[in-house]
């Protein structure tokens, strides 16, 4: 029987979510253009040409080198575009992929990128052409609810505050703006740079659906330790539980 | 048994569940200030920034947080934070039930209020540097940040001092 990965224990939906996102078998909830994505992510302006820092890989000459012939190089990679990045806040309030889930997703589905996780963002960074096919995944698929994640390049803040009153995650720099038909448009760039036309992302998802697709264990949705009154580890748990101890164990003892 | 003067005052702190709207915090405050007995208001809340303080686009101005204003009294003071919580003094305990009825008419959802000493007593080092050593008024102490500017983030609604 061919190896299939588990990624990620656990029965619970969360368990299940993440193993999505980890899996990179995720749900298309919509489509935003190329474009937009471009737009949104602020590096060059749409249909501009791709500038370079270096030659394309054909023109270069490389050395002989075996992984090198056993590796296919990236299309960016290829053709020597410049490394950017792309970097999302995502609310603790049950947004679909909270902190480690978009690195997770980035370092297991994504070649040639580097994912990296702080304090209610992440930030995945490749070189130009990838980064935007990789960025326009996130925004399409669940793993992205338009009210609850944004793309935010700097003052990220929003992570863990409350929800504004019409449901959106706080942004200090106002990027995002909620319409009155309820749909959800950047105004402004990932670093707060005004667009000259919005970008539509559509509609936020209900309460209910995010509470189900989110990848956050919360003691008022799917809470860690079980339901109150009747704790029942989930096997996500029990799993960290091990693997803590075995590594404290071998930091102490590593015989 | 100490017994409780009939002129003690009462601070809480109203935290609703989301982030009011300029329009929302600014009906809740006029419902509190009509429901009386308000000796001290303190607004807390992330930044809103004038312009973008980090980045490629910094010094861009955000043109969505200008302009925004509290009227209270005949008071305006500018709106410089998403309002998250608010801090009040009031003259008495039976003064709460006023304040979270104001709450239940005006907020679309859930809130706490919790009563808790929220304003220093006596002035700290940073109140020393601030207004000197002698503050006439004590019923500024504790209500703006150390680095904030008093003029720009606070007003007098009265002059009469609440304990006098």
């Amino acid at each position: 029987m061919a190896y299939k990965p588990q990624y990620y224990p656990g029965t619970t939906s969360v368990g299940k979510n993440r193993r999505k996102h980890m899996s990179g078998d995720l749900e298309k909830l919509r489509d935003i253009s190329d474009a937009d994505v471009v737009t949104v992510m602020g590096h060059r302006a749409p249909g501009a040409d791709y500038p370079s820092t270096h030659p394309p890989l054909k023109e270069m000459g490389e050395p002989d080198c075996p992984i090198r012939q056993l590796v296919e190089p990236t299309p960016g990679a290829a053709a020597g575009d410049r490394i950017r990045y792309s970097q999302f806040a995502d609310s603790m309030y049950n947004a679909p992929s909270v902190p480690y889930w978009r690195s997770y997703w980035g370092a297991i589905n994504c070649r040639g990128a580097d994912p990296g996780t702080l304090s209610g963002r992440q930030i995945i960074e490749a070189r130009e052409r990838d980064i935007e096919q990789y960025t326009k995944v996130q925004m399409d698929s669940e793993m992205t609810d338009v009210s609850l994640s944004s793309m935010r390049g700097c003052t990220v803040h929003g992570h863990s505050l409350r929800l504004a009153e019409d449901g959106t995650m706080f942004d200090m720099l106002a990027r995002t703006e909620m319409g009155s038909d309820g749909k959800v448009s950047y105004v402004k760039d990932q670093v707060g740079i005004p667009l000259d036309k919005k970008v539509n992302v559509g509609k936020p998802m209900s309460e209910a659906e995010v509470a189900k697709r989110t990848t956050i264990f919360r003691h008022d949705n799917v809470a860690f330790g079980g339901a109150q009154g009747a704790r029942k580890f989930d096997e996500g748990l029990i799993a960290l539980h091990h693997m803590w101890e075995r590594r404290s164990r071998w930091g102490f003892r590593p015989e | 048994m100490v017994t409780k003067s009939d002129t003690e005052t009462v601070q809480i702190e109203i935290f609703p569940r989301r982030f009011l709207n300029p329009d929302t915090a600014q009906r809740l405050l006029d419902e509190i200030y009509r429901s009386g007995g308000v000796l001290r208001i303190m607004i807390q809340g992330p930044n809103l920034p004038r312009a973008v303080p980090y980045g490629p686009g910094k010094g861009l101005p955000i043109e969505e947080h200008k302009n925004m204003l509290l009227e209270l009294g005949d008071q305006a003071i500018e709106l410089r934070v998403k309002v998250g919580r608010i801090g009040l003094e009031l003259e008495s305990e039976e003064d709460i039930e006023g304040v979270r009825a104001a709450c239940e008419r005006t907020l679309p959802f859930s809130f706490d209020i919790k009563k808790r000493q929220l304003f220093h007593t006596k002035p700290t080092v940073s109140d020393y540097a601030k207004y000197g050593s002698e503050v006439e008024d004590k019923r500024i102490l504790g209500m703006v940040d150390p680095k904030a500017k008093k003029e720009r983030n606070l007003a007098m609604l009265s002059d009469s001092r609440g304990d006098s």
